[in-house]
């Protein structure tokens, strides 16, 4: 006793044959009055029933502890322990109530301790668990149980629940800190540490290192996780500010698809890449050097990617894309085939230079259908968050009637081509300076003045003046089963408008080219065009001579409308008083087609347009 | 007789100071018009669908707690910890995505209405009607911080 008392001057202690130690305002540590307590349980020969410590307040640097109580049952055939207090670390604002209970503590040997049923209880956390401490003059070795342990932070974003594992903990004293070693099975529960979810246990860990007053060093850490593979890393971590100083993770021949949903998609929520299904295989590796990050490799190998949103997909993908803070470094990517907005992507190769946040190249060629996009000059830069790119591009003319069928629309003949000078994407918006050509209809419609704001927003807007120069109605009436036009036709769309790709705002006029040509209208199409004026004017044609008529000779046809939300201002040929002439007709017989409504809702118009095309009827002339 | 000229006066004088009120009230009501909070275009059509389509997945999240309606007619976390652990991490991503959309929804209104200045005023608009609209149990913000309906 006398020398317990000389070891620990500061604790009062009185132990009386009822058995009860009370320790006031202590000075010392908290752990020194855990030793002392666990020395007292070492000495057998005293006949001590219970033991009971208080201790006032403990500052350490890692937080503050207050009204510790201890309580040591030495009545039943094994000794009871039971501590609480208010304990409040570091980061925390306010204490909170501390329990730890175990059920049956062995200490019989001095720096040997086992805690079987024990179990830690606070506001944050719910640890059942068995202990055994092992502690001798430079070395201590730890090996926890854990049972079905819960653990969370006050806002829920590091949390675990129904965890069961075990972790091995030895640690040496060197001169100026720790040496340890460590190890981690993990066989059942889920962890949530934001932005990451592991909800599939059966993930080991294990890892070596040095801990001192300065830094902690993690050496030679392997974590094998359960359908991914094994990740491999070191990393030094501050001691004072906990913040990540230098660190290099590799994973080698993982599975791409555990690693794009363990760590890849929840970083990648907000972008494009973040609803993908993938498959393949991985090498990933990332470093961080002084805080910062310095190199970041990844490389896929024969993986495949689609988008759940349906933009895109990609099959058998190889990529090689290394990054480095400080040494540019060249990129490829190659697939065999692939999806980008429902238009099918042949075999492609691309190279570029990423040098920190700005990738360059002078081609990239996108084979799309039997054509290609060729973008050129292309530069981009990652700035503030966004993205920031100019091109040029050609198109190797795709045929229009492979990329109608690709879309879903009515079979087109033609082909598209065309040269853009420049195209800019800086703030959600997309610019192209230039012109786009699109061949069809025996004619070309040309896309001028293009511009798309946010793109991939949900509310995208698009700008751009067209122009249509001698498109054959032949072949578009055919095409659309609007009933026999032959002539040609232009047209020019100025300010054309599309809110979430429908048209808002535009001033379109379409009519029949001036020149020579053969101008012929069949009973159907003008019964057609009648139709658009409303339902049930079609009947007027039937009841006049003129239903005899298979087709008339026709002059010009016309049509003009100045669209504003959902209401087009009509016009045709020319203005009469009470409406506007759509079909001038000519010869014999003559036949105009007047319009009346100089106010047409476009939803109408284009819901009777619908109407007409969609029924395949042939129209019974009597 | 010189009574007679005055007292005309004075009737022309409050014939005047009506009118003026009138015209006064005219123009405010003009200038202070209420904005048609169901107006319809392509974005705002666009708009409604996207959040439409997120409503079934936040619905849960409304009910348990861990997401309430702020009093400036966005959304927030409120308690992650009423998740299940899986469901915490997309919740940030799905939160912010809606509140881009309510954003963007209100200005597309202000817009419709002909008045972009008029934003804010229909985000406050909204804010009482998205508390109004709320189930029983659904938290909300008010003065005295979250509050369950």
């Amino acid at each position: 006793m006398l020398y317990l008392a000389t070891l620990y001057p500061v604790i009062l202690y009185v132990v009386k044959q009822c058995g009860k130690a009370v320790v006031d305002n202590s000075v010392g540590t908290f752990r020194k009055a855990l030793l002392f307590a666990l020395l007292i349980l070492n000495q057998s020969a005293f006949a001590v029933s219970s033991i009971e410590m208080r201790i006032g307040s403990v500052d350490a640097p890692v937080g503050q502890l207050k009204d510790t109580k201890l309580h040591v049952d030495l009545k039943g055939k094994k000794p009871k322990l039971n501590l609480t207090a208010a304990v409040k670390p570091a980061a925390a604002p306010d204490f909170m109530p501390f329990k730890l209970v175990c059920d049956t503590l062995f200490s019989e040997q001095l720096g040997y301790i086992d805690c079987f049923d024990g179990k830690l209880t606070s506001a944050v956390m719910d640890i059942p668990f068995s202990l055994h401490i092992a502690q001798q003059a430079n070395q201590i070795a730890l090996d926890v149980l854990f049972n079905g342990a819960k653990f969370s932070d006050a806002a829920g974003l590091h949390a675990g629940e129904g965890l069961i594992g075990d972790i091995q903990f030895t640690a040496n004293k060197k001169q100026t800190g720790w040496q340890w070693r460590s190890e981690l099975n993990w066989e059942k529960g889920e962890v949530f540490w934001q932005p990451f979810y592991f909800g599939d246990a059966g993930s080991a860990f294990s890892a070596n290192g040095f801990v001192d007053a300065k830094k902690i060093v993690v050496n030679d850490a392997g974590l094998i996780v359960k359908d991914v593979g094994e990740i491999k890393a070191n990393a030094a971590i501050d001691a004072k500010t906990k913040q990540l100083t230098d660190a290099t993770i590799t994973a080698k021949q993982i599975d791409f698809n555990g690693l794009y949903t363990l760590l890849l998609k929840p970083t990648l929520e907000k972008s494009a890449f973040g609803n993908l299904t993938v498959s393949g295989k991985a090498n990933w590796q990332f470093q961080i050097k002084n805080t910062q990050p310095a190199h970041f490799e990844l490389k896929l190998i024969d993986a495949n990617i689609e988008d759940q949103n349906g933009k895109f997909s990609f099959s058998h993908v190889n990529a090689n894309i290394p990054w480095d803070y400080d040494v540019a470094q060249n990129i490829s990517l190659a697939y065999e085939s692939g999806n980008l907005l429902n238009l099918p992507l042949g075999s492609a190769n691309l190279k570029a230079e990423l040098n920190r946040y700005a990738l360059t190249t002078p081609e990239l060629v996108l084979p799309l259908l039997d054509g290609a996009l060729n973008f050129k000059d292309v530069s981009a830069a990652w700035l503030g968050k966004n993205w920031f790119w100019h091109l040029r591009m050609d198109l190797t003319p795709i045929d229009l009637k492979q990329f109608s069928a690709a879309l879903g629309w009515p079979a087109m003949a033609g082909h598209i081509s065309g040269q853009i000078p420049l195209v800019t994407y800086a703030n959600k918006q997309l610019n192209m300076d230039g012109a786009m050509t699109f061949n069809v209809f025996d004619g070309t419609v040309g896309m001028n003045n293009l511009r798309i704001d946010d793109p991939l927003g949900v509310v995208t807007r698009l700008y751009a003046d067209l122009t249509m120069r001698k498109l054959d109605l032949g072949v578009l009436t055919r095409t659309y089963r609007f009933g026999a036009i032959e002539g040609k036709l232009d047209g020019d769309v100025k300010g054309l408008e599309l809110e979430n790709w429908k048209a808002v705002r535009f001033d379109a006029s379409l009519q029949t080219s001036d020149d020579n040509q053969k101008k012929k209208i069949s009973q159907r199409a003008v019964e057609n065009i009648t139709a658009l004026g409303g339902e049930g004017t079609a009947a007027a044609l039937q009841r006049t001579f003129l239903r005899f008529f298979d087709e008339f000779n026709y002059d010009k046809i016309g049509i003009s409308c100045k669209l504003r939300g959902d209401m087009c201002e009509m016009g045709g040929v020319t203005s009469t008083p009470d409406g506007y002439i759509i079909v001038k007709g000519s010869g014999i017989p003559a036949i105009n087609v007047n319009g009346y409504n100089k106010q047409v809702s476009l939803s109408d118009l284009l819901g009777r347009i619908k109407r007409i095309t969609d029924s395949n009827t042939n129209v019974i002339v009597k | 007789m010189k009574q007679t000229w005055i007292q005309t006066w004075i009737k022309f004088q409050r014939l005047i100071k009506l009118l003026v009120a009138i015209m006064v009230v005219f123009t405010i009501h003009l200038a202070y018009s209420a904005p048609n909070l169901e107006i319809d275009t392509p974005a705002i059509n666009a708009l409604k669908s996207s959040m439409q389509a997120r409503h079934g997945q936040l619905a849960p999240f409304y009910g348990s707690g861990a997401i309430g309606l702020t009093s400036n007619g966005l959304i927030a976390v409120r308690d992650a910890k009423a998740l299940p652990l899986k469901d915490r991490q997309g919740i940030n991503a799905l939160v912010a995505s809606e509140n881009t959309d309510r954003s963007k929804l209100y200005q597309e209104i202000a817009v419709a209405n002909g008045h972009p200045e008029w934003g804010s005023s229909i985000q406050d608009a909204f804010a009482g009607r998205w508390i109004d609209k709320a189930q029983t149990g659904w938290y909300y913000q008010a003065a005295g911080g979250w509050t369950q309906k």
